[in-house]
């Protein structure tokens, strides 16, 4: 086989550590092998002490995100031999509280996420699945968004919500605009005065730092942009 | 310990839970309800994992007696009736709902209206869906209706084990653990609604999150619940190989073959032709799944024991377009599913056994209600691709409303306290010893024993054997000990001994019920009894706690209430049996 991994991993339990330290690990390549392969082989074999988050191993769940090598991504997505190096450094995700080693609390994301009221709410005169004809453009940028599976990756990547705890950030904005701009739903002026203001929209300053780094490849940068329209619109009285 | 009274306490947040908790709460939004969730809200178990969609019948040339009718043949005939028929009859209604109230968008048709794809052994094509990752958007929707509500959400928080009254009579909640914290404590309720999913993870290769260990099937066993068919697990035919790697055995959606792609054996035979001419790779599961398990094991296979699946002749942009997941997924082991031939292999999916239980989710103990992958009896022998979901929310959605129903009727009963604290030092056990058995080893035997012994081909000698190495295992897991034992804070070690010991607990019930079917039906195949024997074993096999932890077993006939086997002629079922 090929040279063996050198893996460097986060630690820290905030109940019981002073400081977090950086654990190293050796361990021969495989063929396939994704990070969370690495960590799992850590867990079992080398220390098993480690914490980590994971579920569903094939990003649908987005529990994994991780900082791998300077960047945000899914643990069960991110080949090792696309990283190549042999070198690997593993963190917990930037922008979080840390729970223990590599598992952070989400709770700053939901929060956001609750906010935009990310639940829809029909119409009253919709009582039946709506007709729309694929060709219609009406569910345009709408679908390809909605495939969000809140990971966390773009907020632990935004730059704006490093340095802004009140930022919405992206995922809870990319939600809110599927929400507004599906003709179903009932409150859209009502989402659109919540995401309308410093914190909210106005703070994103297009840097692209969420959508580099999306897992399900959705733009949030683009929704945003989307909302912002829709926000000058509503003030000139257009949008309803 | 801490004690929390709620009036309804649901374990687990995938598609059932989850419809639980909303239909709960809008029944009556007076009751307090408390999910718990071994993972984040949302993200554990299967139902998020969906790929291909949800059976329902929404076009007028389709009928629910088709609906259920494909469910009866593709469930061998020893489905329960009236769960199945309540599947296909409230189907409609909880689509209805999932668009229309919870805010789903399924694919549409040319005409605007939702679109249906085909699935195997359907006679209609009826799956509706998004794209070829639905589940992404159906638990997505329903996770933020929940945030509409007031619904206490307890994330990272497992039951370890269901409490009964004080009279023994009724299950009064449940003794859980928060994983972050290590912490233990009670929730004392009203109503128990179980709904955590099912443990194919059991097998070497599998589909299932891995966080699915059949915690709640082996909480109901402890407290005495009665199962049903618990040898019938099913095996998905289009496992993806990818070598060692966590990849290994994830789906690739069953759309594929429903589209028209093809397998072919490591000699290059569309091998299916020989199986099941009439329906080729539009066979039930269970028989592609054995047919392809039968060609490697034949020697057939490709050199890595697989065989293969080929959409390329549907057309690059086709498979692309179609099924951009499953083109993403191959990619991660470098394959390219819209213009080549990928290896595939079958996969333990899903439980078709489980708690026996009545239209209205109550089984054989009060106070407890039991929906989805947990319950038995729905899909009989074999589940139709696209009846997964189906079955989570339907009957979530019932279960929430007879929950909130009984919730007024009753009170909070007081449970033993020396039950709890029994129970609490039991799970603590890990922890106060400092050395033992390693539980990654015994997980790591688990899955060769149950792949080799209890999979796809069974025999009785094998599964003799299987059901005596369980026992000891169940002992040896009892002396686990967790390595890092000064620190319960997300610990990882720990849970897993949880996750072997109710795994153990849920294969012996497989393997005994495995052995105990002396005859081949659905996914279960005897290859001491390859016939099927419809004289002898249109049967269900019950099965529950005896004493000792002993296994007690009875059978009974199949009620054919609505329609009899002879009725729904199945013409294919004699001709795969030559082979």
């Amino acid at each position: 086989m090929s040279d063996p991994l050198y893996v460097k991993v986060f630690r820290f339990n905030p109940e019981s550590d002073v400081a977090p330290k950086f654990d190293n690990f050796e361990m021969p390549v495989f063929n396939n092998m994704a990070i969370l392969d690495v960590v799992m082989h850590i867990q079992n074999y080398l220390d098993r002490s480690l914490s980590f988050r994971f579920s569903c191993r094939i990003g649908m769940c987005g529990s994994c995100a991780m900082y791998v090598n300077g960047r945000a991504r899914l643990a069960c997505r991110t080949q090792v031999s696309a990283l190549k190096t042999q070198n690997i450094t593993i963190m917990p995700l930037p922008n979080f509280p840390i729970i223990r080693d590599l598992v952070v609390d989400m709770e700053p994301f939901f929060e956001k996420w609750k906010e935009i009221k990310p639940y829809y709410l029909p119409k009253k005169e919709i009582n039946e699945p709506v007709t729309v004809r694929p060709d219609s453009n009406e569910r345009e940028f709408i679908d390809d968004m909605l495939d969000c599976i809140s990971c966390g990756c773009c907020y632990s990547a935004c730059s704006m919500v490093a340095t802004n705890k009140e930022y919405l950030g992206p995922a809870a904005l990319n939600r809110a605009y599927t929400l507004i701009a599906d003709k179903r739903d009932a409150i859209r002026v009502e989402r659109l005065k919540v995401v309308d203001r410093s914190y909210g929209v106005w703070r994103c300053h297009t840097q692209f730092n969420c959508t580099e780094v999306c897992p399900k490849n959705i733009v949030s940068t683009r929704s945003i942009q989307n909302l912002k329209r829709r926000c000058v619109l509503r003030k000139f009285g257009i949008f309803k | 310990m801490e004690v929390i009274k709620t009036d309804i306490l649901i374990l687990g947040s995938g598609g059932a839970g989850l419809f639980a908790a909303l239909r709960a709460y809008d029944s009556n939004p007076r009751l307090r309800i408390i999910m718990a969730t071994k993972g984040l809200i949302g993200k554990s178990g299967c139902s998020r994992m969906v790929q291909g969609g949800l059976n329902v019948v929404l076009d007028e040339k389709d009928s629910l007696e088709k609906h259920f009718k494909d469910t009866l043949k593709g469930g061998g005939f020893i489905n329960n009736q009236e769960l199945a028929w309540t599947l296909v009859s409230e189907a409609p209604k909880t689509v209805h709902e999932l668009e229309v109230k919870v805010g789903c968008f399924f694919d549409r048709a040319e005409n605007g209206k939702i679109h249906q794809k085909a699935f195997a052994g359907q006679s209609f094509d009826r799956t509706v869906h998004v794209a070829d990752l639905s589940g992404i958007q159906i638990v997505s929707r329903m996770t933020d209706q929940i945030f509409a509500r007031e619904i206490t959400v307890f994330e990272e928080t497992r039951g370890l084990d269901l409490l009964r009254s004080k009279d023994e009579e009724r299950i009064v909640g449940a003794i859980l653990s928060n994983i972050r914290t290590g912490e233990i404590f009670v929730v004392n309720a009203k109503v128990t609604i179980v709904a955590t999913g099912g443990s194919a993870s059991m097998y070497k290769i599998s589909a299932p999150s891995f966080d699915k260990t059949g915690d709640g099937m082996a909480m109901c066993f402890r407290a005495g619940a009665e199962f049903v068919d618990m040898e019938m697990v099913q095996f998905h035919p289009t496992g993806l190989i990818a070598g060692r790697s966590r990849l290994n055995g994830s789906l690739l959606e069953e759309g594929l073959r429903g589209s028209g792609a093809r397998l072919y054996n490591g000699l290059g035979e569309r091998f299916m032709e020989r199986y099941d001419p009439e329906h080729l790779e539009r066979s039930t599961r269970d028989r592609v799944a054995r047919s392809c398990f039968m060609e490697i094991m034949a020697g057939r296979g490709t050199e890595n024991s697989a065989v293969y699946l080929d959409a390329s002749h549907l057309g690059a942009e086709f498979v692309e377009e179609k099924f951009p997941g499953m083109v993403e997924r191959v990619k991660d082991i470098g394959k390219d599913l819209a213009r080549e031939k990928v290896e595939v292999t079958p996969t333990a999916h899903y439980q078709m056994g489980g708690v026996g239980i009545d239209t209205r989710c109550q089984c054989n103990l009060k106070g407890l209600l039991v929906c989805g992958e947990d319950t038995g009896g729905t899909h009989g022998a074999n589940r139709l691709g696209g009846n997964g979901i189906c079955e989570s929310t339907v009957y979530g959605r019932r279960a929430g409303e007879v929950a909130a129903a009984l919730a007024l009727e009753e009170d909070v009963h007081p449970y033993l306290d020396s039950q709890a604290e029994k129970i609490r030092m039991r799970w603590l056990k890990p922890f106060l010893q400092g050395s033992g058995e390693n539980v990654y080893e015994i997980r790591d035997e688990i899955e060769d024993l149950m792949w080799e012994k209890a999979g796809l081909v069974r025999n009785g000698s094998k599964l003799t054997e299987a059901a005596h190495r369980l026992d000891q295992l169940l002992e040896k897991i009892d002396s686990a000990y967790v390595a890092d034992r000064y620190r319960a804070q997300y610990n990882m070690e720990w849970n897993n001994i949880i996750d072997v010991t109710n795994l153990i607990t849920v294969c012996r019930m497989v393997v005994n019920s495995a052995r105990c079917r002396e005859e081949s039906r659905g996914a279960h195949y005897r290859e001491d009894f390859p016939e099927t024997d419809n004289e002898g074993w249109l049967k269900n096999i019950y099965q529950k706690m005896g004493d000792g932890f002993q296994l007690e077993l009875t059978q009974k006939p199949v009620v054919l209430n609505r329609f009899k086997r002879e009725e729904i002629e199945d013409r294919f079922f004699e001709k795969v049996k030559q082979h």
